[in-house]
């Protein structure tokens, strides 16, 4: 599969890297080959190193012991700068272009085309366009240099980044979790180009939580626990379809996986939350559907279609407009429109897709998280810190969150126990409606199913959910019925058998389009 | 899911050091300082004047006229924002203040004067509002009273800060114009309406007695000393702002909003209201200081008084711990940068620094204490 490939002379070769943070140990002897050419997968849950060794890699962190040699020489990278210049480049999660410039002045940000002679302090602005012509070009991307950044969309942005990768002579391009923003057919676009650029004997180092793509994409796997490489694979050995993807996952977790989703309670008949005529402008068109006590009700759609906006509309969130006879009613109740405030004082809670933008306060503490926006019922006028823990302490133990103290600040937990407490802070307001958008996202397969063992579980307290997800299996796995959004509007309710993910796809991108959605 | 602490071999000198609170550096400074002056002065073979109580007692009264307001400043900038107006306000309360207070002593006066300039045809010394206002005094049967007049004006003073205050938070809150913008804005015009009170010169009260007393009395301690009423007002300002900040449902959210205002909406918090409560509550801490600062001079400089309090009390915000971004605010780390200032001050003068000097060091003092306390990248 992989043309230039060489296992004898690997282009970079990381041996015994250690890695200490404070008292913990990140980083555990890690051994690895990366080879020109090849796709080397990464996989591991939240915590176990993955992207520990790539800042090692990308000269972001300094190894505690050990040694990364490129090219057969031992180097000391000592920052971004170092690595790049070796010729490795990472592509993060988060992505590092500048919004307000150019697409072509972001790709030579650093590294700027300037005239020739008296001119060389001011910027060449025709050789900085061609070359980023030619750069994009090279990918295919069809994007114009001149276009603002912040015009684009995430997956032009990263054919951007990828395109500066180029342009800097990347050998290796490391990719932390690609896919994770990406519609289906941007992925699959995307992932063409990392088998065009393996072809052009770049090595890419590939970091994502979606195991089929990983498979899909990946000529070896390498499999991280605890801080320790515990095998590498290739996705041959492993066997084809969900065999293959359970048997990578059960590497991780080093135990065998039991079915995700526990089985569902049939919901009650009482109508909880209606929605009728809700429109946000530009983004959702007269929306309308019900929710039924202690239901799950699932949300699918391309990104873009305007789930997450919906569900901000609902919470009050977004500013709302209603057709003739529109409006909301909880329990029968006309909802009180446009406070966030209110309708949490209803019992609407929305779970944000952002949990470090909008879900967690990062730089406070976990019980001062969890009790954020239910902090009225700690005050006795001043706040009753012991209750504050013992309330915290409840829902660690019964989230099963992994903690040190129950103030320490929430950015040293993992995204996955980060993402409980942000659950446990929308419990604790007591709500009749949980809104859960992206429940899983970038959470661990552990920390997954107690979530969902979780929603479960409130659903037969009485809680009825909303569940916003782009992972089709988790839709359709734990939602009793499933709404599919397609730009704005909501093009289908599929319960029973209609709920596949054919079903799913077919309405969600529109008739004709489903054949572009095979890859995902 | 397995953050596993994997245990290496532990520093225990930098995990003591993490889990110090926030004012620990400062107070390290601080006393660092002091050990340096009373050091020196040991060795020049002088006595101990700075150890001697009354001029420990002096350097917090000299200061805590701008420590109150960097109480008020460590609410606002917990919060992510900032106050620049707080120096012009006290000027310009400080003087309306003092301006009302006159009006009401000396209202016969006025209105005395205003007859007699009509009588012979001249333009009276007072324009018509403040006869009005005379003529309303007497009337009520206050016109003419020292102690009536103090109160007029405190009152006026405790009113209006807040007002102010409340005008840049609901210009910040409402009007979403960045704080910095709307309390520059205020730093200029407070003090120009001050100085154009007066023509760009004094207020001078007119009250001999009563409205000294705050500013210039205390409470006797033993051996003849005294305990300026200002510094029990610095020390309640900062015990309340402490309680607010660390235990009320207020001070969680001010904490929250700064260190992150999205989250802080999303979780259905009323930032709007917190912003608009905490600029008001800087208003009354400059009003609080102003009424201190006017009283203890008995007069108010339009030009001068409260000149640069905003930089001094962000300086020992800054000084004293809490993060320029918001987020990490502490009170007890104000006090002591507050206490830090007045202690450079007095020791330079104690040491004969030259005078054009003493801003360099203190300039250097405050760059180099924020500088000690970046911690693990945390930027101050």
């Amino acid at each position: 599969m992989s043309v230039a490939a060489d296992a004898s002379n690997p282009l970079i070769a990381v041996r015994g890297i250690v890695k200490d943070f404070a008292a913990t140990r990140a980083l555990d002897g890690v051994n690895l080959d990366i080879r020109a050419g090849e796709v080397l997968g990464l996989v591991g849950e939240n915590g176990a190193g993955k992207s520990t060794l790539m800042k090692v890699l990308g000269g972001i962190e300094t190894p505690t012991a050990g040694s990364v040699s490129i090219d057969g020489h031992i180097m000391n990278l000592r920052g971004p700068a170092d690595a790049q210049r070796l010729g490795i480049a990472m592509i993060h999660q988060e992505l590092n272009l500048v919004d307000e410039l150019t697409v072509a002045d972001n790709i030579f940000l650093g590294r700027e085309r300037v005239h020739v002679g008296a001119g060389r302090w001011f910027v060449d602005r025709a050789v900085t366009r061609a070359g980023a012509w030619k750069w994009l070009a090279e990918i295919s991307a069809d994007i114009d240099p001149d276009t603002p950044v912040k015009r684009l969309s995430i997956a032009q942005k990263q054919m951007v980044e990828i395109a500066r990768a180029l342009s800097c002579d990347a050998r290796v391009l490391i990719m932390d979790e690609p896919t994770a923003v990406l519609t289906a057919r941007e992925t699959t676009a995307l992932l063409a180009e990392v088998r065009r650029l393996r072809g052009r004997g770049v090595a890419i180092v590939y970091i994502s939580h979606l195991l089929g793509e990983v498979l899909g994409v990946c000529d070896r796997v390498v499999v991280l626990r605890d801080g320790r490489l515990v095998t590498v694979v290739t996705p041959g050995e492993l066997g084809t379809g969900h065999v293959a993807e359970a048997r990578l996952a059960s590497l991780m977790v080093g135990r065998e996986m039991a079915d995700h989703f526990p089985p569902r309670e049939p919901s009650r008949p009482g109508v909880v939350l209606e929605v009728k005529g809700l429109s946000v402008a530009g983004r959702v068109e007269e929306a309308g559907f019900t929710l039924h006590d202690g239901e799950i009700l699932g949300f699918a759609g391309l990104i873009g279609a305007g789930r997450t906006e919906l569900a901000e509309g609902i919470v009050g969130l977004r500013r709302v407009a209603f057709s003739d006879g529109g409006g909301i009613t909880l329990s029968g109740k006309p909802l009180k429109i446009g406070d966030v405030r209110d309708s949490v004082e209803a019992g609407i809670a929305y779970l944000s897709e952002d949990r470090k933008g909008h879900g967690l306060v990062l730089g406070m503490g976990v019980a001062e998280n969890t009790t954020l926006a239910a902090l009225r019922g700690f005050c006795r006028p001043l706040i009753d810190r012991g209750a504050e823990e013992v309330v915290t302490a409840e829902y660690v133990r019964a989230l099963s969150i992994r903690v040190g103290g129950l103030r320490d600040r929430i950015d040293t937990l993992s995204g996955g126990n980060q993402q409980k407490i942000a659950l446990a802070k929308w419990l604790q307001t007591g709500p009749k409606v949980l809104i859960l958008d992206e429940p899983t996202r970038g959470v661990d397969i552990g920390a997954k199913e107690e979530i969902y063992r979780h929603i479960q579980m409130l659903t037969r307290r009485g809680v009825s959910c909303i569940v916003i997800s782009s992972e089709l299996n988790e839709l359709l796995g734990l939602c009793h019925r499933v709404i599919v959004m397609r730009r704005g509007r909501i093009a289908a309710t599929l319960d029973g058998a209609a709920a596949t993910e054919e079903g799913v796809m077919y309405h969600a991108a529109g008739v004709g389009a489903t054949d572009a959605m095979g890859d995902a | 899911m397995s953050d596993t602490p994997t245990p290496s071999q532990p520093r225990p000198f930098r995990r003591w050091l993490d889990r110090l609170p926030q004012w620990a550096g400062p107070l390290a400074a601080l006393m660092l300082l002091v050990i340096y002056t009373v050091a020196h002065e040991f060795l020049r073979g002088g006595g101990l004047a700075f150890l001697r109580p009354e001029n420990l007692i002096n350097i917090v009264y000299q200061w805590s006229f701008v420590g109150i307001i960097a109480i008020g400043m460590t609410l606002a900038m917990t919060l992510g924002g900032i106050d620049l107006s707080v120096g012009s306000l006290v000027a310009f309360i400080g003087g309306l203040g003092i301006w009302v207070m006159n009006t009401v002593i000396t209202a016969p006066g006025i209105i005395q004067s205003v007859r007699e300039s009509a009588e012979i045809g001249i333009t009276p010394d007072y324009g018509a509002f403040r006869a009005a206002m005379a003529h309303a005094f007497v009337s009520i049967g206050v016109g003419g009273s020292e102690a009536w007049g103090a109160a007029a004006g405190m009152a006026v003073m405790l009113v209006v800060g807040p007002l102010a205050g409340l005008l840049h938070g609901v210009l910040i809150a409402k009007g979403r114009i960045s704080p910095l913008i709307v309390t520059l804005g205020g730093l200029a015009a407070y003090r120009s309406l001050a100085q154009s009170l007066v023509d760009g010169g004094e207020f001078r009260s007119s009250s001999p007695v009563i409205f000294g007393y705050l500013g210039q009395g205390g409470i006797p301690l033993f051996g003849g000393l005294r305990l300026p009423y200002p510094v029990i007002f610095f020390a309640l300002a900062a015990v309340a702002a402490y309680v607010l900040l660390n235990r009320t449902r207020y001070g969680r959210y001010v904490t929250a909003i700064g260190c992150n205002e999205r989250a802080a909406v999303y979780s259905a918090i009323p930032v709007g209201r917190i912003k608009m409560l905490t600029y008001t509550l800087v208003g009354l801490a400059s009003a609080v200081s102003a009424l201190l600062v006017s009283s203890r001079m008995n007069s108010v400089s339009s030009g001068q008084t409260g000149l640069f309090y905003e930089l001094d009390a962000i300086a020992a915000v800054v000084v004293g711990g809490t993060r320029m971004r918001g987020g990490a605010g502490t009170i007890a780390g104000t006090v002591i940068g507050v206490l830090m200032l007045g202690v450079i001050g007095n020791m330079l003068n104690m040491l004969d620094a030259p005078v054009y000097l003493q801003g360099l060091v203190k300039g250097v003092v405050i760059v180099a204490a924020v500088l000690v306390q970046r911690r693990d990248g945390r930027e101050s």
